[in-house]
């Protein structure tokens, strides 16, 4: 009996007994840094880094309201979540003369309107939404606008990304509106617009986009440009379509959380984060796109010059960043959603 | 009566079938070549070998170990004390106290969550290994409990009487009648509340800290991006680590016989 007791103990104590001083507790979308960049900066630093991971935005802010001083230093909301928890004081005012690489960051990402002049955060991969088309049912020119996705002849055949935010875009966009527009009118003309395209949309999903490109259990629709390069290694017949329209740009932002307990940590972890072959090497293993110019040049050819991932100027100027919507607009998506959602 | 023995052996196959046909093809995807493709790409041990590389992986596994370990013994000791105490003394209150327990059986899991995290931040404890551990055994205390006073009451209470008149006292009864009385069904609790610890998602989310990621939260914050097959391996090892288990205790248990 008593030998159990013991082994019980030294279970115990060997758990405990880890904690250390010198830690970073970085708490990030999952799957997007590689273990081996954890492991350079703890040899460099001697910082011990604890990393956890989260599947959505909402799961970070409601750890971070619940208890604001639960101990994350590092996070990585996206953008209109730093527009959200910006306004609510969840963040740290980064003090930039302490992250030295902070000029190899692409101008094009900064002083979005989520953070206008980025005192909160440091963006760090992005993409936008689009369209994908599989080659093999319609050719690649078939659709230029988000539009044409309305058309008849794609009847039962649409992925739609099951995330209202970017379902209304979609719907503000293809009327000619932006996709911040706050006028409830203009929500309900969307709303209606949406309703029209419900019979061509086979299947809602955002966690399983990119095995149903692959599969080819949906012809064409809706994508992230990131999802629909995985998809295309294992498929060559993906094509990415960027609208005509304009689109949705979306940014991955590291921040430090304003109850971080061991902020110099994070400056030290973030300006490394920062360094150029760090961000490759994130950036390749993520497979999203680099916020970071610097690293932008180090990639393989074949990466930084594919306009599918890396947009070129004349492209991005019809792309935009989201926002945080008022309290209003949120229920409004949210009621419109259900509709849509059992069917309109 | 052969009609009667058909129709037994075809319910009892369809319900194993149920049972084991998710984990069929989840060992089955553990060595499909392609990464995010859910059809059939080749057979491959790619998934095997980068399991077996990643170590943030394996720290979280070992994380849910400890805790589930450590978790089951301590409900498993609290829990036996509170049958014990239940089943023999007598005083006010002894029902509502043991129906309490089915409450906290019966309470969806999102209550006893935020309950804790509340508790936890009035305190100002901080988050983490401790604050787990102490969910984890708050959450199990009842099953075991439940299922060490089942099997005292079908024990024949006059053997207590007699080992008073022998002259044993509380420590001897409880050491030398109670626990091997009991064994069974203490073994069936602390199992169970491993089960219930291993694989405990929500209340685990309200009181984890940044310290100590386990198992379960890492899979589920995985499911936006993709879940790896690397996944698919790492559940198949385990179920068969299970097995191995269970195969080795009924050998370990033919041989005593």
């Amino acid at each position: 009996m008593k030998k159990y007791f013991f082994l019980l103990f030294g279970l115990f104590f060997c758990v405990s007994a880890q904690a250390a001083d010198n830690i970073l507790n970085l708490y990030s979308w999952s799957d997007v840094i590689p273990q081996s960049v954890i492991q350079q900066f703890e040899k460099e630093t001697g910082i011990k880094v604890h990393y956890s991971t989260y599947d959505r935005n909402e799961v970070l802010y409601a750890k971070l309201r619940a208890n604001s001083r639960v101990g994350y230093d590092v996070i990585e909301p996206s953008s209109y979540f730093v527009d959200k928890m910006r306004k609510q004081g969840m963040l740290e005012a980064l003090d930039k003369s302490k992250i030295s690489n902070w000029h190899f960051l692409n101008p094009v990402l900064l002083n979005p309107p989520y953070d206008p002049k980025n005192i909160y955060s440091i963006p760090y991969f992005w993409g936008v939404t689009g369209m994908f088309v599989n080659t093999h049912y319609h050719p690649a020119n078939s659709i230029k606008k988000w539009a044409d996705l309305w058309s008849d002849k794609y009847k039962d055949q649409l992925l739609f990304l099951d995330d209202a935010r970017e379902a209304f875009s979609v719907g503000l966009l293809s009327l000619g509106y932006k996709i911040n527009d706050e006028n409830p009118a203009h929500i309900q003309q969307a709303f209606l617009q949406l309703k029209k395209i419900l019979p061509n949309v086979k299947v809602f999903s955002s966690d399983t986009t990119v095995s149903i490109m692959i599969d080819e259990d949906a012809a064409l629709g809706l994508s992230w440009n990131c999802d629909a390069e995985r998809a295309k290694r294992e498929n060559p017949q993906i094509s990415f379509v960027y609208p005509q329209e304009g689109f949705v740009i979306w940014v991955d932002s590291f921040a430090i959380a304003k109850d971080a307990p061991h902020k110099e940590n994070a400056y030290q972890f973030l300006n490394f984060l920062l360094r150029p072959e760090i961000a490759k090497q994130a950036s390749l293993y993520s497979t999203y796109a680099t916020g970071n110019l610097a690293a932008q040049k180090l990639l393989p050819e074949n990466i930084k010059n594919d306009p599918r991932i890396y947009p070129t100027a004349a492209y991005l100027r019809k792309g935009s960043f989201q926002t945080d919507p008022s309290e209003a607009t949120l229920a409004l998506y949210e009621k419109y959603w259900e509709e849509l959602k059992m069917g309109g | 009566m052969k009609l009667k023995n058909i129709s037994v052996a075809s319910y009892l196959t369809l319900i194993y079938l149920f049972f084991y046909i998710p984990i069929g093809v989840l060992i089955i995807y553990s060595f499909n070549q392609a990464q995010y493709s859910l059809l059939w790409h080749g057979f491959s041990w790619r998934w095997y070998q980068e399991l077996f590389a990643d170590q943030s992986l394996w720290l979280a596994v070992w994380h849910s170990l400890v805790l589930g370990i450590l978790s089951s013994s301590l409900a498993t000791m609290v829990g036996l004390f509170a049958a014990v105490c239940l089943y023999r003394y007598r005083f006010f209150g002894r029902q509502l106290l043991y129906g309490v327990l089915f409450i906290l059986i019966l309470s969806p899991e999102i209550v006893m969550g935020i309950a804790l995290l509340i508790l936890f931040s009035l305190i100002k404890m901080p988050l983490g290994f401790i604050s787990l551990l102490m969910a984890h055994t708050t959450f199990c205390i009842p099953f075991v409990a439940v299922t060490a006073y089942s099997r005292l009451v079908s024990v024949d209470k006059y053997i207590f009487e007699a080992a008073k008149d022998l002259g044993a006292n509380d420590w001897m009864t409880l050491t030398s009648i109670i626990l091997p009385l009991l064994w069974p069904a203490l073994l069936a609790g602390w199992l169970l509340s491993f089960t219930l610890s291993i694989d405990d998602v929500m209340i685990s989310y309200f009181v984890v800290g940044p310290e100590f990621e386990i198992l379960p939260l890492k899979i589920y914050s995985m499911v936006r991006v993709g879940i790896k097959p690397e996944i698919n391996a790492l559940c198949t090892v385990l179920f068969f680590i299970t097995l191995s288990c269970i195969v080795m205790y009924q050998l370990l248990l033919r041989k005593k016989t």
